[in-house]
Parts: structure tokens; C-alpha cells; sequence
């Protein structure tokens, strides 16, 4: 049985069409470009007034594991604000800023997007942030394991480790922890913060003796050796701190020239000039992103209003906790594998900081000239809740809007930042690269993120209107391995989506030094620290898709 | 026939380096001989041959017919209360997809007690750490309450007293403090292998952590009084710590004052992680509430106790406490999960009981009784360990042909 969708626009940079009419087809769970005899077809969607994309894919929101979890305790607030019925088909929940784990997979479906990975799972909490994942309906999932503050790692380059050990490590845990990447938290800094070092420059030496730049180094090239198509995601030192552009700059050199990918660079793209010692540094960063093709990046765009951080980087979510607003931390030390910290924040158009970080990450998208290297992310929920992305689309598209934004917000930010001189204005072509097309390219997902044949129907139809943020925030249909489960903005049938996990190939003697390290230390035996592709699906609730 | 590696879920330690023989229906734990552990797992042998019945108002009946009486219940309950809880996370999911449905409400059978720490969490925020954290990085621990270690049982070996730490022989033989009262009201201090007992005299347990808290803050003492003296030499001794973590367990505390003594605990080590690193291991989980606790969470975006009476999830401690509202008779029928222990019975009640419980557990008066399997023995599961970090799979060890807990729930849900 084949679906037809006719004469909208289709947006497909995977395959150069930029608004071209024409026809797409489903068959099954697939996309067609053209009917074979044998299809029968069951319905035509007439779509004149509507242009089609590929399902949206978050490459970097924070949806499940213990800091979601405790965010979500810590903020009641907004759960009380927020409460969602049950209906005929969906389940009840709470929460705008940090929702439950059934309303965030319908929300997400809502504005069309149909896979979303969690970027920081701890390998020990791995089984907890598959449940969360398992029980977000709507969307396919995936997780990038945190390594680089892990005593095992740290202790192996410590040590001398051959590369290939280290990449035979790496590997090992992507299996164990049924993860599609590999993340990098301020790499050795969340480690040292538990020798009370209170902060870690890339080139500093930490309590076991290597720098964050060798960590970089290390598992840039073991990524890349392993033939992981996802770079090495990292989130870089000193998050927050004015001046912290030279360290992310730094951390990217680390990479050789290898794949990197800086996740939520707004954050590491502050400088130290002007009368507030806090000042933008985009256009250095944007330069080495222009000038490095190796680097991707996604923004972590700040939207104002309240939301909680939630982090891996105990040590610089410390730092900040004095901005806790309500006034109220949890910072924790995980497993001699990592940490995680978590901060209720306000971000204030009237405050200079919070008004130059908005302008900031826009100065980013902006001024990245390759829309296939930087990627449209809030760091749900730490710049905003992901909800706000049809507003960041707006923000993007249209000049006037985003000028007449920034026009309200601090006089002295507005001083300080070129945003108001830039011109440019993303298209829906570009938007289709940095929210579909590049993020299935770096992720390595064949059959999501395009619409060509083969394709898996994940389809977003949005109703042409003069408001984007409309557009974008309610689609007419979104279609999930070609069934329809959203109209008209609203739900009308739940599905469950795969998790993606990658396998590649290491030598099995890595478990010898694995199983001593865990018997002499850890307080969880290996047999039990693994997780296995039926517990995934008999236990966690998940199938699981290799890439 | 022998398994490895088997976690125990009797304490929230969850300590998963577990030797069990298996023989039939008979489970032996060979390793290690702790005995409350040993006994919990010597509970959930059955004789050969033998499968119990369900019952409906004591009297056999088939699993099916539970079923729908069980349903029947709940459907034509007014204000229906699922509790107990003690269970793994698919029956915690399970459950919570029941109470949803029912429009009734959800809480675990030591709710009370676990959401004291929840709203100073909710408050000020925490300062956490895990086991093997402890294990490797604590050279100084400060365990409030003379029971803590006893409550569960393999701490000391486990986590405190390790062979080996990654960190130095500071860390390895840590300096362990237990601080309590002095039942015959002499304060006295007194080394024991590594562990130096600290008993002063002070009415309540509530009333050193008090005392430290001042001192703490003050950085000195007003008092010089031999308590005040040895507190203020415990302060010395953790500022000039590496690493030092306050264990506790809010059982220690009493009830009434629990919250505001977590809260001053927190306040302390948030005031010393000014200067250096000082962290909590709170500990929890015995009966598996912090499994349920983690559930409930996720799927519902609140901790327990979770009322879908509104057709949305609402978190109100006071009005849905679960052993409140039996105790009142605020709820018109009790659905009572308890998988893993013979003795996590609900509490006597007139009130419509139905019991998805352990195979030995003592429920004849319930109106219906569903003999369910032990997690982690009878089929696969997940527990969350006490730190909130772990979780452990839990294994099947033996073929029962007891339904699990979570079919059961889900059976309801399909009657309802």
C-alpha cells in the first residue's frame, strides 16, 4: 500500500532540491520517488500550499539519564505549571522545561522531529538513560557515552597506552553502554574537580598526570581509527567563563585535524574585552570553524526565561551555582567515571551577560558560512528548553524580527554586538541542512535525515504560512516510518522508535585489564556493567538499530 | 546449578557479587554469608512441585479469575491507591500506566520517608556522591547514626574498608568516624580497628548534627565542653581531607525532624565545599523505593506520590501520602505490590486489598491474592541502586512458572 504526497515543495539538501514541486511516495516504511506497478495506492495527500522535510533530528538534547532525572525533582515548579491529561492516546505528564519522558517525545514529534540523541550518557547510568529513552515515544534515540574523565582512560594515557588500546577501550564501551558516540565533558576537568582542582585549561596537567589536550588527542584519533562516523563530541573547558574562546580554539587544534565536533559553542566563544570584562568572541570561532573543516559545531543557543542547566561538568556547574535561580544546586561526583551538575538559571533579556550570550550564539549561526558544520540546538534544557526552536528558526530566517528582538533586550549588550550589521538570513534550504540533512550525515544515519529512495518515511509537511515560527512550531503532517502520527500539530497515533547504537570492532583482550580494574575498584562487576542487545529490548524496552 | 555475579536487591547497595546454587525451586546463596542477605534469599525457596494459588477472599482460584475479580475492584473503586511498590522498574511501569488509567493515586510503601530528602533536594539543592566514588577517592567518612552500618550490612567491606583504591593508602584505609549519642550519658571516643566511635552526650542524634553546624560555620567553638571539644577536632580533621563523605540514613533521625537534619547536613558540606571536598552518600533503597521513585519520575515528571485523580499527574506529599490515606481510609481499594520479601505484607486494613505479592507472603485476608515470581530469581529485571546512579540487572536464577508482577499489572490494565 503506497501513500502519495502531492505538489509540495521539497526541501532534500541530501539530494540538491531546493523547493522543487514534485511528488514522494510511501510505501511501507519507505520513501519512493516513484510508484512500481505492483503498489497500490491507498491515499494522496494534495500538498500545493505545503513544502516537505525529511524528519527533524536533535543531535544534542538532554532527554534521559540521572541529571535529567534530578532536574526534573529539583524543578517541581515546572512541573506544577505545566501538567499534560492522558488521552485516548497518550499518556499524561508534566513539564515544560525539563518534561517527562512521554511528553517530550510528543512534543518533539509535534514540530516534526523524529530522532533526538542524548549527548551525555555515564556508561554506570547508561541502562537508567535507555529506560528514559525507551519510555519517550514518537522519535528514534540514540547516546553518546562520556568518556575522558573516567579513571580507566585517564590512567591508560597516564600510563602509555598504545592507541590501539585506547581504541580498543573506546569500542568496548560504546558496545557495553549501546551507544551511538562518544563525548568528551571537559575532558580531565570533572576528574580533577574531585581533587578539589577548580578549574583545568587544556594545556594543564591534571591529578593523573595527562592534559585535556592529550585526552582530545587521544580519542579524536581512536574515533577516527574505529571508523565512527559521529566525530568526537565534545564539550570543551572552561564552559562559561569570560575568555574561554581560547580554549575552545585550543581544544580544537588538540583534534590534529581530525573530526570534532564543539557542542554548544556559545558557551565556549566568550572573550574579555569592554567595561564588563565579558565580551564576544564569534568571530574568532566562526573564522576556525570556516577555516578547519574538520570542526562541526552545534550552537546551544540561549533563549531568555527560566530553565535549568543540566550537566556532566560538575566543576563548572560549581562555578556558576552562585547564579542558581531559584537558589538551589546539585553538583555530584559519579563513579570514578564522571559527574554531573545541576543549576536552575533565569537568563534575563535585561542582564548584559545573558543579552550578549543570545547575541552571541546568533553572531555563530551567522557567521558559520557552511550550514553543513554547525547545528541548530538550544543544549535543551540548558540554553532553552527545545521547544523554542521554531522561535530560533524565526531568529534565523527573518532579519527584521530578530533585529527588532535584540532591539528590547540590554542597551549595553546591543553596544557591544555586530548583530544588528549582519544581513544574512537563513533559508528553509539551509535549515533543512542544520536540522535534518547534516545531522544524519555526521550521526551516519543512511536512512534519515533525506528523502530519496529508500529512506526511512520519517516526513515533516508543514502548511506554508508568513509566520516560520508557526510553520515550524505546528507541521500539517508529520509522518514516522510512514505512518501518520502527527495533523495538524497534534498527535494522532503513538509509536515507538528504535535506539541507534554503533558496534565497531575492537580486540576482546581489552577485558582482561577491564575485568582486574573493575574487580579491584568498582562496586559493579563487568558481567553486570554491560549491557546486551536482548537486555535492551527484553528489559530497557528498546530495539535497537546498528550503524 | 551455580550463578555468578547475582545482584541482591534486599538492601539499596545492591551489591551484585552474588554466588547462588540453585537446585529446582531451592535457593541457596553461597556467597558472601552475610547473614540478612543469606536469609532474604533462603525466603524465596520453594518446595519441589509447589506453585501457590491465587486466592480470591481466601479460597483458590485461577490466576484468571483474580484477574478479573482484582479488576473488577479497582474499576468500581472511587479513589483506588496503588502501594507497596516493591518491585522492579517493569512493574513500577506497569503500575504507574495502571494508576494513570484508574485515576487513582501511586506511592511507594517508605514513600514518607524518602520524600523528606526529595524536598530539601527540591529546596537547596544536594551535594552527592556513589560507591565506588567513596571506595576510591574518600580518605575520611562520617557515618550519623550507630545503625547505618548494620542497616546495610556489606558497607564496610564493600565500599569503606576496600583492598585496593585507585587513589593512596590515605584512601585505601580510610579514617572512619560513627558518630551517635552516648546511652549512658558519658561522651567517650573510642578507636576500634580503622573505625573511631564518637558517643557524646547529647539528647538526640538531631542535636550533635546541630552542634557540628554551628561549630562548622563558626569555625570555632563558645563552648568549651568535651563534645564541642571532639567536634570541633573532627572539623580540623576533614579540612585537612582530601575527600570526605558524610554517610546517613534518614531511619537514624527521627521522623518528625528528618528534613530539617538533612538540610543542615546539606548546608554543611555546601558551606566546607567552599574550601574543599566534602560530599553525601545518603542512603536508601531497601525496599526498592528508589527504583520506584527513579519510575515515577520520568513517566510522570514528579516523584512519588503521583495522583492522576485530576487526569494529570500531581505531586502533593500531605494529601497522597499512601500509608496516610490507608490509615485514614482515604483510599477505597488497595492494590499492594510487593515482589521480593515474605514480610512486606500491606498494613492490616478493612479496606478492599489486593495483593500482587513474594510467593510466601502472609495475605490471607486480602480480597484477592496474586502469587507473582521474585525479581532477580524467578525472571530478569532492573533495580536502581541507592546512589541513584547504577542500575543493576537482576537475573533469572530458576524456572517457577510464577507470573511476573508487571504481566500481571499489565493484565489488569487490559481488564480495566
Amino acid at each position: 500500500m503506497a501513500i502519495k504526497l502531492s505538489g509540495a515543495e521539497i526541501y532534500d539538501p541530501a539530494h540538491k532540491i531546493n523547493g522543487e514541486r514534485k511528488d514522494l511516495y510511501i510505501v511501507d516504511e519507505k520513501i519512493k520517488t516513484n510508484l512500481s506497478d505492483k503498489d497500490k495506492l491507498e491515499k494522496t495527500y494534495e500538498l500545493d500550499d505545503c513544502i516537505i522535510m525529511a524528519g527533524a533530528i536533535d543531535i544534542h538534547t538532554h532527554i534521559g539519564g540521572g541529571k535529567v532525572n534530578i532536574a526534573r525533582t529539583m524543578m517541581i515548579e515546572d512541573a506544577h505549571l505545566h501538567p499534560y491529561s492522558s488521552s485516548e492516546i497518550c499518556r499524561a505528564g508534566n513539564g515544560h522545561i525539563v518534561p517527562s519522558s512521554f511528553t517530550t517525545g510528543y512534543r518533539y514529534a509535534e514540530m516534526g522531529y523524529t530522532a533526538c540523541f542524548e549527548p551525555a550518557v555515564l556508561a554506570v547510568n547508561a541502562r537508567q538513560a535507555h529506560m528514559e529513552m525507551a519510555d519517550t515515544p514518537m522519535v528514534d534515540k540514540g547516546g553518546y557515552v562520556l568518556l575522558g574523565n573516567d579513571d580507566f582512560l585517564l590512567n591508560m594515557i597516564h600510563e602509555g597506552a598504545t592507541q590501539s588500546a585506547i581504541n580498543d577501550y573506546v569500542a568496548w564501551i560504546l558496545h557495553a553502554s549501546q551507544c551511538i558516540g562518544i563525548k568528551v565533558v571537559n575532558a580531565g576537568g570533572i576528574h580533577a574537580f574531585k581533587f578539589n582542582q577548580r578549574r583545568l585549561d587544556v594545556d594543564e596537567t591534571g591529578p593523573t598526570g595527562s592534559k585535556p589536550r592529550d585526552i582530545i588527542t587521544k580519542l579524536s584519533k581512536a574515533v577516527h581509527e574505529l571508523g565512527i562516523a559521529h566525530p568526537l563530541h565534545v564539550h570543551a573547558s572552561n564552559l562559561g567563563v569570560p575568555g574561554n574562546f581560547e580554549s575552545t580554539l585550543a581544544t580544537i587544534s588538540a583534534a590534529d585535524g581530525l573530526p570534532i565536533h564543539i557542542t554548544h559553542i556559545q558557551f565556549h566563544s566568550y572573550g574579555t574585552e569592554g567595561d564588563h570584562k565579558f565580551s564576544s568572541a564569534a568571530c574568532a570561532i566562526a573564522e576556525a570553524i570556516n577555516n578547519n573543516k574538520n570542526v562541526t559545531a552545534d550552537v546551544g543557543q540561549i533563549m531568555f526565561g527560566q530553565t535549568i542547566t543540566t550537566s556532566g561538568d560538575t566543576m563548572m556547574q560549581y562555578f556558576g551555582h552562585d547564579h542558581a535561580s531559584p537558589k538551589k544546586w546539585t553538583v555530584m561526583d559519579i563513579e570514578c567515571e564522571a559527574g554531573c551538575g545541576v543549576t536552575p538559571f533565569k537568563y534575563r533579556d535585561k542582564s548584559f551577560v545573558n543579552a550578549l550570550q543570545w547575541a552571541i550564539g546568533l553572531e555563530i549561526f551567522l557567521q558559520v558560512n557552511d550550514p553543513w558544520r554547525v547545528f541548530l540546538t538550544t543544549d535543551h534544557p540548558n540554553g532553552a528548553p527545545f521547544s523554542s526552536y521554531p522561535h530560533l528558526i524565526k531568529l534565523l530566517m527573518d532579519r527584521s524580527f530578530r533585529n527588532d528582538v535584540f532591539s528590547i533586550v540590554n542597551s549595553d549588550a546591543q553596544r557591544v554586538s555586530n548583530l544588528k550589521s549582519m544581513d544574512r538570513e537563513y533559508s528553509l534550504y539551509e535549515i533543512a541542512i542544520m536540522t535534518r540533512a547534516a545531522p544524519a550525515k555526521i550521526l551516519g544515519l543512511k536512512n534519515h535525515g533525506h528523502l530519496g529512495e529508500g529512506a526511512n518515511a520519517n516526513i515533516t509537511v508543514y502548511r506554508k504560512q508568513d509566520d516560520i515560527e508557526q510553520m515550524f512550531a505546528k507541521p500539517a503532517y508529520v509522518f514516522k516510518n510512514g505512518e501518520l502520527i502527527v495533523k495538524d500539530g497534534e498527535i494522532v497515533k503513538t509509536v515507538q522508535g528504535v535506539t541507534h547504537v554503533t558496534k565497531p570492532e575492537y580486540d576482546q583482550a581489552i577485558e582482561k585489564p577491564l575485568t582486574k580494574y573493575f574487580d579491584d575498584y568498582q562496586t559493579i562487576s563487568l558481567d553486570n556493567f554491560k549491557i546486551s542487545d536482548d537486555e535492551m529490548v527484553e528489559c530497557i524496552g528498546s530495539e535497537i538499530e546498528i550503524n | 546449578m551455580q550463578f555468578q555475579s547475582v545482584t541482591c536487591p534486599h538492601c539499596g547497595l545492591l551489591c551484585d557479587d552474588l554466588s547462588v546454587e540453585v537446585s529446582e525451586l531451592t535457593v541457596q546463596l553461597n556467597n558472601p554469608l552475610d547473614p540478612t542477605c543469606k536469609h532474604a534469599f533462603e525466603e524465596a525457596s520453594l518446595a519441589k512441585g509447589y506453585r501457590p494459588n491465587p486466592l480470591i477472599a481466601g479460597k483458590p482460584a485461577s490466576e484468571e479469575q483474580a484477574l478479573e475479580k482484582a479488576a473488577e475492584l479497582l474499576k468500581t473503586a472511587q479513589l483506588p491507591l496503588i502501594s507497596g511498590l516493591i518491585a522492579d522498574v517493569q512493574t513500577c511501569r506497569e503500575a504507574l500506566a495502571l494508576a494513570e488509567k484508574l485515576g487513582g493515586v501511586i506511592d511507594h510503601a517508605n514513600g514518607a520517608s524518602m520524600r523528606k530528602s526529595t524536598s530539601v533536594m527540591q529546596r537547596i539543592g544536594e551535594v552527592k556522591t556513589t560507591l565506588s566514588e567513596v571506595r576510591n577517592r574518600a580518605d575520611c567518612v562520617v557515618i550519623f547514626g550507630k545503625n547505618v552500618t548494620d542497616k546495610f550490612p556489606r558497607l564496610l567491606q564493600r565500599v569503606l574498608s576496600p583492598e585496593k583504591s585507585l587513589g593512596n593508602e590515605s584512601t585505601k584505609s580510610k579514617k572512619i568516624f560513627i558518630i551517635d549519642i552516648s546511652q549512658d550519658g558519658v561522651t567517650r571516643c573510642e578507636q576500634k580497628e580503622n573505625i573511631t566511635y564518637m558517643f557524646l552526650n547529647y539528647p538526640l542524634l538531631e542535636s550533635i548534627i546541630y552542634r557540628f553546624q554551628e561549630i562548622i560555620t563558626k569555625e570555632k567553638i563558645s563552648n568549651h565542653d568535651i563534645e564541642s571539644e571532639e567536634l570541633l577536632k573532627l572539623f580540623k580533621i576533614i579540612s585537612s581531607s582530601q575527600y570526605t563523605t558524610f554517610i546517613w540514613t534518614t531511619s537514624e533521625f527521627k521522623s518528625e525532624s528528618v528534613e530539617h537534619t538533612v538540610q543542615a547536613l546539606t548546608e554543611i558540606i555546601k558551606l566546607l565545599m567552599k574550601k574543599i571536598r566534602c560530599v553525601a552518600l545518603s542512603l536508601s533503597g531497601s525496599k526498592a523505593e528508589v527504583t520506584a521513585n527513579h519510575v515515577a519520575t520520568w513517566q510522570t515528571g514528579v516523584s512519588l506520590p503521583v495522583s492522576f485523580t485530576q487526569g494529570v499527574p500531581i505531586h502533593d506529599p500531605v494529601i497522597y501520602d499512601g500509608t496516610k490515606m490507608i490509615h485514614n481510609q482515604e483510599t477505597d481499594c488497595l492494590l499492594w505490590i510487593s515482589t521480593y520479601n515474605p514480610n512486606d505484607a500491606p498494613p492490616a486494613t478493612d479496606i478492599p486489598t489486593i495483593v500482587l505479592g513474594h510467593p510466601k507472603i502472609q495475605c490471607e485476608y486480602a480480597d484477592v491474592y496474586l502469587p507473582v515470581g521474585v525479581p532477580g530469581i524467578d525472571h530478569r529485571g532492573l533495580a536502581c541502586r541507592t546512589d541513584s546512579v547504577a542500575t543493576l540487572p537482576l537475573q533469572k536464577l530458576r524456572d517457577s512458572k510464577l507470573s511476573t508482577a508487571s504481566k500481571l499489572v499489565k493484565n489488569i490494565y487490559k481488564l480495566i
